[in-house]
């Protein structure tokens, strides 16, 4: 992952449909072989995002790279590989039949697709339905026979909308396996989610947006340590005694997210933990828990998303982008 | 170009292996065959009318009528004299369904040509056409006799004229009668548009299973809508094309062997079939007409699939396309009246409705060659523009959801670049 040309990069790009705004001067970048997340709340523009990078929509105004060339996702077809939010499949179709086509949507010439079509299913399983119809197979086998057309043709670069949405837990991990698996062996993945705990597990770096806005970019180390530091876990065994009024207190407090027996706190700058620990031990809480840390991304997004994400048409939001320029991949 | 024709194999190859297909290819000839046998069959076997004639003349009129009914193969007559109750007894015999209706002949039908006759069902034309006929030669020869014509000479005066008609196309006279031109135009015409409609609405919920499944996303992604547009009509047109050739070659075998098939129905195969002959050149106005009007409805359909986004709202929007096509239909009958009228001249230059009017002309009459290019310019014209703007309409609507575009929203989709 040391390569200096980023595999994408949007610069300005601009998508109005009729009476709002969908993306609004977005400009990130995906440097080739990472993991790379594109987060936001429902309705914050990743899915006209990735469709204006696909070329599935042309943007307004601004421009989209890939491979460091110009030409848009089409002219790239053959190197991309694309799971869109909304899946679907030919009903009527047999499941070998409906990979084949899709590979050779892809560029992939007729007999290798059958192949390798073959090959697939039966790692994940599907050998035997091959030659059934797509609408007898579950909705879990479904979402397989999916997958295998979004990678059959060994794509540089995989763009998976919220892939994990509406999964059941052996198809998640046969994803996570394989987007992993791809990973490994140098392509690059972006993926959006409005999930957090999964994309801090999976990101190398990511983009938060919001209402078509960026709000923050980068690696997630970075990311995490720039907004991090006065980041306070607590646990509570049993009792948590006068601790209330401790957290309460706004002088060494900024924030707090209590949930009773487990709170996070911001502490305010300069606060010393070490004092608040004395505090909280002789109020009488029985402490199971106390650590400083990083915030978790949930945490970030949250703060940086606001709750007026929630609120449509409200002005542009939390504070301007952190870190705008393109921070280069650890 | 290699995807392009990866989606025309897909569409071609999914269709034929569907049950459908092959019962339409299959039955398509049987179902055509009765169509045109039917009619016959009803108006001529199920024509036997048990009939009585009321007798009021005071010669022997309305004994001859009975007899000359009697001998036709329509109607089963008796003769009745007339009396004070015969008409209350008969009309309820016909109530009953004991008796399909009774004819009045009284004197005053030689006097003032009036007859009556009362029965269950009145809008047999073929029966009132030999009751007429014959009421008519019974009653003329009555006249003539009165008169003091020789019934020798009358029976020779009454000998019927048989006139043959011939199409004379392209300076020489064709063997066809006028018989075998109308239901050619006709047959001709029937198949052009149930098949325009219905590889059209193929095209249509073809547009719509990859709009409504999202597919069309990932399609997309790879192949310019246009692309696809393009090989899915291509797809669905080779099908059809496929599906003619299966007639042709069963329509020959059913008609090989239409005595055996038919004999037993009581009609021979002469009276089932006035056999068109279909020359190389009918045939050829045939197929252009066929895929000038497919890919014009074609596209269409496509534009009102894309801008749809269930089955019940297609079948709503499709309204429009599918009265051009049924108006075209229907007009089909006056034209075969008239085939050079100002009327059917003008609806075979209308790129709509050409691609029925002109071919249905052509089997009708003979026309000038030079009409079958200007319209067959016309079309292809058309057929550019129109695609033009369902591509446009096509490339918006497949990936847009929610409610259907109102005109004002479709003209914007055409309009952005």
């Amino acid at each position: 992952m040391t390569s200096p040309t980023p595999l994408l990069v949007l610069d300005q790009v601009t998508k109005r449909f009729a009476g709002h705004t969908a993306v609004d001067a977005l400009s990130f970048s995906v440097p080739a072989g990472a993991i790379y997340g594109l987060l936001g709340p429902n309705g914050a523009g990743k899915s006209t995002t990735i469709r204006m990078i696909l070329d599935i929509l042309a943007p307004d105004a601004g421009t989209v790279r890939l491979f460091g060339t110009p030409g848009g996702g089409r002219t790239h077809s053959a190197r991309i590989g694309y799971l869109p939010e909304e899946r679907g499949l030919y009903r009527k179709m047999r499941v070998l039949d409906v990979i084949v086509f899709l590979a050779e949507m892809k560029g992939v010439e007729r007999r290798a697709a059958r192949a390798k079509a073959t090959d697939w299913l039966e790692r994940l399983g599907l050998a035997d339905w091959r030659l059934r119809r797509i609408d007898e197979l579950s909705k879990g086998m479904q979402q397989k026979v999916q997958f295998i057309a979004t990678v059959l043709h060994e794509p540089e670069f995989v763009v998976l909308d919220e892939p994990f949405a509406g999964l059941d837990p052996v198809n998640l991990q046969v994803l996570k396996d394989t987007v992993l698996a791809l990973a490994h062996r140098g392509a690059t993945i972006l993926f959006s989610t409005h999930i957090m705990e999964q994309a801090e597990k999976l990101c190398d770096a990511l983009c938060i947006i919001a209402r078509g806005r960026k709000l923050v970019e980068g690696a997630l180390g970075d990311i995490k340590r720039r907004r991090g530091g006065q980041h306070l876990i607590i646990g509570f065994d049993g009792s948590a005694g006068g601790a209330a009024d401790i957290l309460a207190d706004r002088r060494v407090v900024a924030t707090v997210d209590n949930y009773g027996h487990y709170a996070e706190l911001e502490l305010v700058p300069g606060a010393d933990p070490q004092q608040i620990l004395q505090r909280l031990v002789a109020s009488g809480a029985r402490l199971s828990r106390f650590e400083l840390q990083a915030p978790s991304l949930n945490k970030i997004f949250i703060d940086l998303v606001g709750p007026d994400a929630a609120r449509p048409g409200a002005g542009a939001g939390a504070e301007a982008a952190v870190g705008t320029g393109a921070t280069a991949h650890a | 170009m290699r995807k392009i024709w990866a989606v025309v194999r897909r569409e071609f190859v999914e269709r034929i292996r569907s049950k459908w297909f092959w019962v339409m290819a299959l039955l398509g000839p049987v179902f055509f065959t009765l169509l045109f046998v039917l009619p016959t069959l009803l108006a001529g076997g199920g024509g036997l009318k048990r009939i009585a004639v009321v007798d009021g003349t005071t010669t022997a009129l309305g004994a001859r009528i009975a007899e000359l009914l009697d001998a036709t193969p329509a109607f089963r007559a008796v003769r009745l004299p007339a009396g004070g109750r015969v008409i209350d007894s008969l009309t309820a015999e016909v109530t009953a369904k004991r008796l399909d209706g009774f004819l009045i002949v009284t004197d005053a039908a030689v006097d003032s040509g009036k007859a009556e006759y009362r029965g269950a069902s009145v809008s047999d034309f073929g029966a009132k056409n030999v009751l007429e006929h014959t009421i008519g030669d019974v009653v003329n020869a009555a006249r003539l006799e009165r008169a003091g014509v020789d019934p020798r000479v009358v029976a020779r005066a009454r000998m019927a004229v048989r006139l043959e008609t011939h199409k004379v196309g392209g300076g020489t006279t064709a063997g066809d009668t006028a018989e075998q031109s109308f239901s050619l135009a006709y047959f001709m015409g029937f198949i052009l548009y149930t098949s325009i409609l219905i590889y059209g609405i193929n095209v249509m919920s073809s547009v719509l299973e990859e709009k409504t499944t999202r597919i069309v996303e990932v399609l997309v992604s790879s192949i310019r809508p246009f692309q696809l547009l393009l090989g899915k009509v291509l797809g669905v047109g080779t099908v059809s094309i496929f599906q003619f050739a299966i007639w042709g070659v069963s329509a020959r075998l059913l008609f090989a062997q239409r005595a055996r098939l038919f004999g037993g129905a009581g009609l021979t195969g002469a009276q089932v079939f006035q056999v068109p002959h279909v020359s190389a050149a009918t045939a050829l106005v045939f197929l252009a007409y066929f895929l000038g009007g497919f890919f014009l409805y074609a596209a269409m359909f496509a534009a009102v699939g894309a801008m749809s986004s269930s089955e019940q709202e297609a079948r709503q929007a499709q309204q429009p396309v599918m009265w051009l096509l049924v108006i075209s239909f229907v007009s089909m009958f006056a034209m075969l009246n008239d085939p050079g009228s100002r009327f059917a001249v003008t609806l075979s230059l209308i790129p709509f409705s050409a691609p029925i009017a002109m071919p249905v002309r052509w089997a009708a009459g003979s026309l000038p060659v030079s009409e079958i290019w200007l319209s067959l310019a016309i079309l292809v014209a058309a057929i550019g523009a129109v695609t033009w703007v369902a591509g446009r309409i096509y490339r918006v609507g497949i990936l847009m959801t929610g409610k259907r575009p109102n005109l004002r929203e479709l003209l914007r989709w055409v309009q952005t670049a």
